[in-house]
């Protein structure tokens, strides 16, 4: 290892750097503001995506048989669904059984005892893999004989898929739409630097220095512009989650968000990934486009 | 060393600065470019270390064809040759030993080989004691013979200078050239564009003049003006 070496590339990095203090906490406070978005839109968009298939999970199809079907329609009705891979579960319940859930579910607040016959047909509870094949597999059971109603949440069921694609969307947009601005303004910080060194380059360039030397501590100042500001985004992130999350749940205690589903050492690797590629690529270019004239 | 054949270059704005130009120079020569301000003998050095590249035409320096070099071996043809200028180029805010160790620095030059020829190229060029002063606290002549020490620290074959003594005064000027001739003693080939009449008459050198990118004269221990060493008198 040659000390010399080193210390004469750090001191460059560190003069480049303190060269443009405004500028550069601007890049840094940019990349900030980015990867704070994209770490709460991730932090979220993992909550939600728990919340989301909760809920869909949990949806079954009702089929209800016509009071006059065979035994016979009934076994077809399951040796079918028991071939279908979308099907997960078939639960069979016999009118009997209805009677007495109804009776359990309602709680005495209908008084079934008045009853001279059940009311009830019977019934047959099926769950899927996917929620997303439920619309299908409803439609199948609805062409076979001895049905008489089939019954799932359809618009939940679509909303919720409809939903989420469209938010995933918008936040991916505007997640874009950031990264760019900060990778704008990283350059343009890098630039400066450039101008401010023209000079130096051009004696670079004259004695012999390779296009990788002349960049290095340029490429290094991006790195360190783009690391900067995604460790305050992730500290930022970090209060976030420990001081006001608590407070988020006991204000929408109806909403189940599962924090526990975040992987909170993965998500800060990303995000630190992140905001370091941006400063590296931006500075590349910006250096590459001073060679290159 | 060099190898000049038909090489013509015209600016993108059309101006032809070079008109098929051939020209040979041994290794070891000493040689003036001459000719008044816009003859070409910029544009010629340009070419030799490829800061500009020829319309038509084959440049050799020291076995590499320059003319087709590739962009990503440009820099290892400029750490075989050294360039001085007029402003002599110097970073203000380093010392005289820094400005030299740079070209060393940021050509990957291991630390312990900075410290042996840094030195060494500042005792060439006589300026050992001020090599912790800084560029705005020396002379003109001081300035230029630090950035030659630049130039010549990674032991270049062949020293390019474009009007290195533009900016001096006439004793600054002497010691320069007179540390130029000691340079090519050494066996660095050395080229000096200038349009200093007084340098070029009283070392007698190789003399290429250059007018409208053409070269019109080639004489050996040549004057300025051409044929005066066959005492003919130009009047003006």
């Amino acid at each position: 290892m040659d000390w010399g070496k080193v210390k004469f590339f750090l001191g460059e990095v560190l003069r480049n750097f303190t060269r443009n203090a405004g500028m550069q906490a601007t890049a840094i406070g940019t990349v900030a503001i980015t990867i704070i978005l994209l770490g709460a839109f991730l932090f979220v968009r993992a909550t939600l995506a728990g919340l989301g298939s909760d809920i869909l999970n949990q949806i079954e199809i009702s089929v209800y048989f016509t009071n006059d079907a065979t035994t016979a329609q009934e076994d077809a009705l399951r040796s079918t669904l028991a071939h279908d891979p979308r099907v997960a579960t078939v639960q069979f319940v016999p009118r009997k059984e209805g009677l007495a859930e109804l009776r359990a579910r309602t709680n005495g607040v209908i008084d079934t005892s008045l009853l001279t016959e059940n009311p009830l047909p019977d019934k047959m509870r099926v769950r899927v893999h996917d929620p997303a094949s439920v619309p299908n597999v409803a439609a199948k059971i609805r062409k076979m004989k001895g049905i008489g109603n089939v019954v799932y949440p359809q618009t939940v069921v679509e909303r919720l898929l409809q939903l989420g694609g469209v938010l995933r969307r918008i936040g991916l947009v505007v997640i874009a739409v950031f990264l760019l601005v900060a990778g704008i303004i990283i350059s343009n910080t890098i630039r400066l630097t450039v101008f401010a060194r023209r000079r130096e380059i051009s004696i670079m360039q004259l004695v012999g220095a390779t296009h990788m030397y002349i960049r290095a501590p340029f490429i290094c100042e991006g790195l360190l512009d783009g690391l900067a500001g995604s460790l305050i985004a992730v500290a930022v992130l970090a209060g976030a989650r420990y001081m006001l999350w608590p407070k988020l749940l006991l204000a929408l205690p109806w909403v189940q968000l599962n924090a526990s589903v975040v992987n909170g050492p993965v998500l800060v690797g990303q995000l630190l990934l992140v905001g370091g590629f941006i400063g590296v690529i931006a500075s590349w270019i910006s250096v590459g486009r001073h060679l290159r004239t | 060393m060099i190898s000049i054949r038909s090489v013509s270059l015209i600016y993108p704005n059309g101006v032809r600065a070079l008109d098929n130009v051939s020209l040979e120079i041994g290794k070891g020569d000493f040689v003036f470019l001459v000719g008044h301000s816009g003859t070409g003998k910029s544009s010629l050095l340009r070419l030799l270390y490829k800061e500009t590249v020829p319309t038509s035409g084959e440049i050799t320096v020291d076995g590499i064809r320059v003319d087709r070099l590739k962009r990503g071996r440009i820099p290892a043809l400029r750490r075989h040759l050294g360039v001085v200028f007029q402003d002599f180029k110097l970073l203000a805010e380093k010392t005289v030993w820094e400005n030299v160790a740079f070209a060393m620095q940021v050509t990957g030059a291991h630390s312990k080989e900075i410290m042996r020829e840094v030195p060494r190229a500042l005792d060439l060029v006589g300026l050992s004691h001020k090599s912790r002063m800084f560029p705005g606290e020396l002379s003109g002549g001081e300035q230029q013979r630090t950035a030659i020490a630049r130039a010549l620290v990674n032991h270049p074959k062949l020293l390019l200078c474009d009007e290195p003594t533009g900016n001096l005064d006439p004793s600054n000027t002497t010691e320069i050239m007179e540390l130029l001739l000691r340079i090519n003693l050494k066996g660095t080939t050395v080229v000096v564009a200038t349009h200093n009449q007084a340098v070029v008459d009283r070392m007698r050198r190789r003399v290429v003049r250059l007018e409208d990118g053409k070269i019109v004269t080639d004489e050996e221990r040549g004057y300025y003006y051409l044929g005066l060493g066959q005492g003919q008198v130009l009047s003006g």
